[in-house]
């Protein structure tokens, strides 16, 4: 039926190995979909995403003007993870945002790991996201990283790879819990006998993080107030923000509730000022304090810069993470783990060329055609030069980019990332995947099980972003392992 | 009043699913208030264009008494006059049902009242959202012409019905917390505004010559009046008899099981506010509230025969003065939020430095 | 301001001073956030034995240290008003510097040492104030040729260079001038002064700062003074060594340091922001004299 004329190919496919054999931790999920014809299954995936825009799970389009309001194409197939592979991949996540985490705090104080030369200076001062204002600012729990989404990828051999970490505003997290409930709907007997993890805790665990970060000088004994700061109904996020703070019942402010008095944070009520102890903030950097950062900004909170730093508000995250986004910064990721934990990184990098090191730039330069670059403080897929499919115009327009800014760019080998079978017209064919879990870091560091699995729906595409024909699959991590 | 800091922390430490933000309860407020206006309005022009009908054929200059008292009852005469040069059913119907420069037409209402909501999409059920989203639609893909032509009548009364709809499903799907109180509130604020203005207007134009009183044209106007207010057949039910001037003031004003009439919206006002300030049923705490209240306390020791003799607009202008202030009064009490304009914050913005020489 | 002494003092001073800033608005001001950076630092050169800032209106300060551990006292006026008084009184002790004479000889290749690059990286790339184009770089190679072969002394020719071109002027330029628009006109004030020689050094690879401070003239009378900037090259092996291009000199015990930075914008002794429609005025008065 669907899976007639499946073919894995050339590629690492989750659900097939290279022979043809259904992998153990796919049987069940195999089991249920035999009898599914296309039209059934094209019914539901309809039925869900009819669903998705009556409640809302949209997100809006930047480039477009109108502000029209899409949802993220979802896949009826679920994604599975073995239980053994994603023993890895959390002890790999741990590791890794343990580290992250000590640079951000070094970087933000001592500078250690740069007076031991494991970083050259210039990478992190020239990084753009480095906030010198936020220099010897203490937080809370010296957490800095709250909340994190790395995003992984996997090679031809099925090795988990990291492509890049998001430890400023990470987001997603609620098509996760959406796709979860809207394939129980659709497909509850997929579930049946797959024992799967539930992803239903994160909001939960999400306030408790908050609660946990409360501010140095918090001394009550109530929960402290928490609240989200969202830049207001225009963002292309808002669905997430309003969906997350209604499902951790908190109230989901804009930077017009907030006022700053005597370093304290308070929000505007019909009851008069109610103090504020925890910000959730889905707003930049840039845009958090004009009194601070940029002075045009009217998202933010004139003052919230100084109420943290006397430490009677805690954010969440904190300020300055995005040092650590840098794709320069990322490249160093693994000596962190080395010198911080004096650990082997258990998660890889991609290999990765830095241009503004001269053998590494000769090499980039020599391979424009074979290489991906990226600039190295873009997301989202943008400024990006895809060397194997770029036009010569293109090629040569990066090369004058590289040698203009070379701190800007990075290269890397492209990864033929793995594939998943995913509904193309009257079957399955393989569509190219790769995953962002969600990481917390509270009073202990705790990884969703599951995640937001994106997957590129046009046929041999290797963007997923949802901002370029991307959709994405509902994640499931295997409570058991199961037998080969 | 306004808000100060308070003094001690623990009394600003509220339980936080306790409250309301100041901004949520403004967006609520005139969300409701615009889409009342909106129905109002629908209403007014609905019925004024049917009189026409009775009149025949009418000069030029008794269109424009006809129309005038409607643009002046809006406060609108002036934008009105810089885009038309003649007052007729056209370009009025026009002017106060699509024309986005005018900030009180019924497009710039339903906008309004749908950004309000937007701005609190997720506070509000996805059915109240989606009656104000397809009323927008609705008006949006309509135009003088295709009114005209699919029958005016039609058209209001679809704008009604959307009104009314929303109510009933803010009545059935919203939650009762502090977002309802300010709801109603703001729409017994709005109509009992409107419907002081309504009398108004007919005190206004339509003043009769002496002759007229008591005549033929006197009683259609006045029944104008009442089906601009949905008031015929309520009305028709207490007065079986003629529709005379003294009655239908009486009725308009003082009828109290009527859900249009002043003395209804005000004991409305009066209630939801008393549940916003959270005063005892009877109690009046802060001056606005007083001041609210004994206004209130006067209307009940008061009649028609009282108010035609001291002059019935006069009383009108006192009563919007009063809805006005109290309105403000819980406003800037409760919702009061410093409005954003991008462009004069940036120009605001300065900077502070001296050079160093 | 531009002064010749004939005598460098000889030993150190213990100067006393006291710096007024004054805003006057023509309307009401709301929503103020203010940075002072005046408290002089202590350091092998000079210690600040008091301090003190006075604030009318008077708000709570709130004081930390940024990222070039400039001590920065912050404070914010939240109700209206239509005026506001910044007032430091310092006490400082400079001294003799006991490094001795410069290192003679140092290239650039000094720089490359390792445990050295961390100190300046900020100091030789573009900032705010001092940004990089043709002209500049010029202007620098015309005075050192093609390359720089001794830091200090280049970096001294540089600093003579400006001073034998420009022109002191206070009305040219304003607050926010930068080194680009300084140079074209060979006018300014010390801090144009300053930014221009940060520029020239910087772009012939020497590392280089701002600093703001206060030069005592000697005058005992109730004369107004103004607060001065200078600059700081870095030297390996001995550290950053201070020149003032508007007097042609090096600093000495006259000059009294508040903080340094890439640029102005670092360094800024009262800054601040706030929400009104008025227009500003601001008066400074800064006495100095000899405790």
């Amino acid at each position: 039926m669907l899976f007639d004329n499946y073919q894995p190919e050339n590629f690492f496919d989750e659900m097939f190995t290279a022979d043809g054999t259904t992998r153990p931790h796919y049987r069940s999920v195999a089991a249920a979909l035999k009898d599914v014809d296309a039209t059934e299954f094209r019914n539901k995936q309809a039925a869900v995403e009819a669903s998705f825009m009556r409640g809302g799970v949209t997100f809006t389009v930047y480039s477009d003007s109108q502000g029209t309001e899409r949802i993220f194409p979802f896949d009826c197939v679920p994604r599975v993870i073995a239980a053994e592979e994603w023993e890895i991949v959390e002890k790999g996540l741990i590791q890794r945002i343990t580290a992250l985490n000590l640079f951000l705090h070094d970087i933000y104080h001592d500078q250690k790991i740069i007076k031991d030369r494991v970083i050259p200076p210039q990478y992190v001062l020239s990084a753009k996201h480095f906030r010198r204002e936020f220099m010897h600012i203490e937080v809370p729990k010296d957490i800095y990283v709250h909340i994190c989404g790395s995003d992984l990828i996997r090679d031809k051999d099925g090795r988990y790879l990291v492509l890049e970490d998001n430890l400023r505003c990470p987001s997603g997290a609620s098509y996760m819990l959406e796709n979860r409930a809207a394939l129980k709907r659709t497909f509850p007997e997929l579930f049946k006998a797959s024992g799967v993890h539930s992803v239903s805790n994160y909001p939960a665990e999400l306030l408790k993080v908050m609660q946990y970060c409360a501010p140095n000088n918090f001394k009550s004994n109530d929960a402290p107030n928490c609240v989200l700061l969202t830049p207001g109904v225009y963002n292309s996020a808002y669905f997430e923000h309003a969906f997350l703070a209604r499902q951790m019942g908190i109230p989901i402010v804009e930077g017009r509730d907030l006022v700053v008095r005597d370093f304290k944070v308070y929000m505007r009520t019909t009851a008069g000022l109610v103090r504020v102890d925890v910000i959730y903030r889905r707003i930049d950097d840039d845009f958090l304090d004009p009194s601070v950062f940029r002075p045009d900004s009217l998202l933010g909170v004139p003052g919230l810069v100084n109420a943290y730093r006397a430490g009677n508000v805690s954010l969440a995250n904190s300020i300055g993470t995005g040092v650590a986004d840098d794709k320069v910064v990322y490249y160093f990721v693994p000596h962190m783990i080395k010198y911080y934990l004096g650990e082997d990184p258990i998660l890889p990098n991609v290999d990765t060329y830095l241009a503004s090191e001269p053998q590494d730039c000769a090499h980039i330069l020599a391979n424009l055609d074979k290489l991906v670059v990226k600039s190295a403080n873009e997301a989202g897929g943008y400024g990006m030069l895809m060397g194997p499919w770029a036009s010569k115009a293109e090629i040569e327009e990066f090369r004058k980019l590289i040698e203009e800014n070379p701190r800007n760019f990075i290269a890397q080998n492209p990864i033929s990332l793995s594939r998943h079978p995913t509904l193309a017209g009257e079957q399955f064919e393989g569509r190219h995947i790769d995953l962002r879990p969600y990481i917390l870091y509270g009073e202990k560091i705790v990884v969703t099980p599951g995640g937001l699995t994106r997957v590129a729906l046009k046929k041999g595409s290797l963007v997923v972003n949802s901002s370029q024909g991307g959709g994405s699959k509902d994640t499931w991590v295997l409570r058991n392992k199961i037998p080969e | 009043m306004s808000k100060t800091p308070p003094t001690q922390e623990e009394v600003a430490r509220h339980k936080q699913t306790n409250v309301m933000l100041s901004r949520v309860a403004g967006s609520l407020y005139w969300m409701s208030r615009y889409l009342e206006r909106a129905e109002n309005l629908a209403r007014l022009v609905d019925v004024n264009l049917q009189i026409l009908l009775d009149f025949g054929q009418v000069s030029d200059e008794t269109m424009k008494e006809h129309w005038i008292p409607i643009l002046r009852s809006t406060g609108d005469e002036s934008t009105f006059f810089q885009l038309y040069e003649v007052a007729d059913s056209e370009s009025v119907m026009e002017f106060v049902t699509f024309r986005p420069e005018n900030p009180n037409s019924l497009l710039s209402c339903i906008s309004s009242a749908r950004e309000n909501a937007r701005q609190v999409r997720d506070q509000i059920s996805s059915e109240m959202w989606e009656v104000l989203n397809d009323a927008y639609h609705f008006i949006k893909n309509s135009n003088a012409e295709t009114v005209w032509d699919g029958g005016s009548s039609t058209f209001y009364d679809q704008i009604k019905y959307y009104s009314h709809l929303f109510q009933g499903i803010t009545v059935s799907t919203f939650s009762r917390n502090e977002g309802f109180e300010f709801i109603q509130f703001g729409k017994y604020l709005e109509r009992a505004d409107k419907t002081t203005r309504l009398m108004d207007m007919k005190y206004h134009i339509l003043l009769p010559k002496v002759t007229d009183v008591g005549g033929a044209v006197d009683a259609a106007q006045w029944q104008a009046v009442l089906r601009s207010a949905s008031a015929v057949e309520p009305y028709r039910r207490f007065y079986v008899a003629d529709i005379l001037f003294s009655k239908v003031i009486e009725f308009l004003i003082f009828e109290d099981t009527f859900p249009r009439s002043l003395m209804f919206c005000l004991e409305q006002m009066d209630d939801f506010a008393h549940l916003i300030a959270d005063t005892p049923a009877g109690e009046y705490r802060s001056d606005g509230e007083r001041r609210f209240g004994k206004f209130l306390n006067n209307l009940h020791f008061t009649n028609a025969k009282d108010i035609i003799q001291r002059g019935v607009h006069e009383f009108l202008t006192e009563v919007q003065i009063e809805i006005s202030a109290f309105g403000e009064h819980l406003y800037t009490t409760f919702m009061y939020h410093p409005p954003v304009d991008m462009q004069a914050e940036i120009l605001f913005h300065q900077q502070q430095e001296q050079q160093q020489q | 301001m531009p002064e010749s002494l004939p005598n460098i003092p000889s030993e150190g001073m213990r100067l006393r001073v006291r710096h007024l800033t004054r805003f006057h608005y023509d309307g009401p001001v709301l929503d103020s956030y203010n940075d002072a950076k005046l408290c002089p630092v202590s350091d092998p050169l000079q210690r600040c034995a008091a301090y003190n800032l006075r604030l009318d209106p008077d708000v709570p300060i709130h004081t930390h240290h940024d990222f070039y551990l400039n001590r920065v006292d912050h404070f914010e006026l939240h109700t209206q008003h239509l005026s506001l008084e910044v007032e430091s009184n310092s006490l400082v002790e400079t001294r003799l510097d006991q490094r001795g004479a410069a290192p003679t000889g140092l290239t650039l290749e000094s720089l490359h040492g390792p445990g050295v690059n961390e100190n300046y990286f900020d100091f030789i790339v573009e900032s705010k104030f001092v940004s990089q184009n043709v002209a500049i770089w010029k202007e620098a190679v015309d005075i050192v040729g093609q390359s720089v072969t001794d830091i200090w002394a280049d970096a001294v020719k540089l600093g003579q260079h400006v001073h034998s071109v420009f022109a002191y002027d206070p009305d040219w330029t304003h607050v926010h001038t930068n080194a680009a628009e300084a140079l074209k006109d060979h006018r300014g004030v010390c801090q144009d002064y300053a930014h221009v020689m940060i520029a020239l050094c910087r772009s012939q690879g020497i590392p280089a700062r701002y600093v703001s401070g206060y030069f005592f003239n000697g005058k005992t009378g109730d004369e107004n003074e103004a607060s001065h900037a200078w600059m700081e090259v870095f030297l390996p092996g001995y550290g950053w060594k201070a020149w003032d291009p508007t007097h042609n000199r090096e600093a000495d015990t006259r000059y009294i340091k508040l903080a340094i930075g890439r640029d102005y914008d670092d360094a800024k002794p009262v800054s601040g922001r706030f929400r009104g429609k008025g227009k500003q005025s601001l008066e400074v008065i800064v006495q100095i004299r000899q405790a």
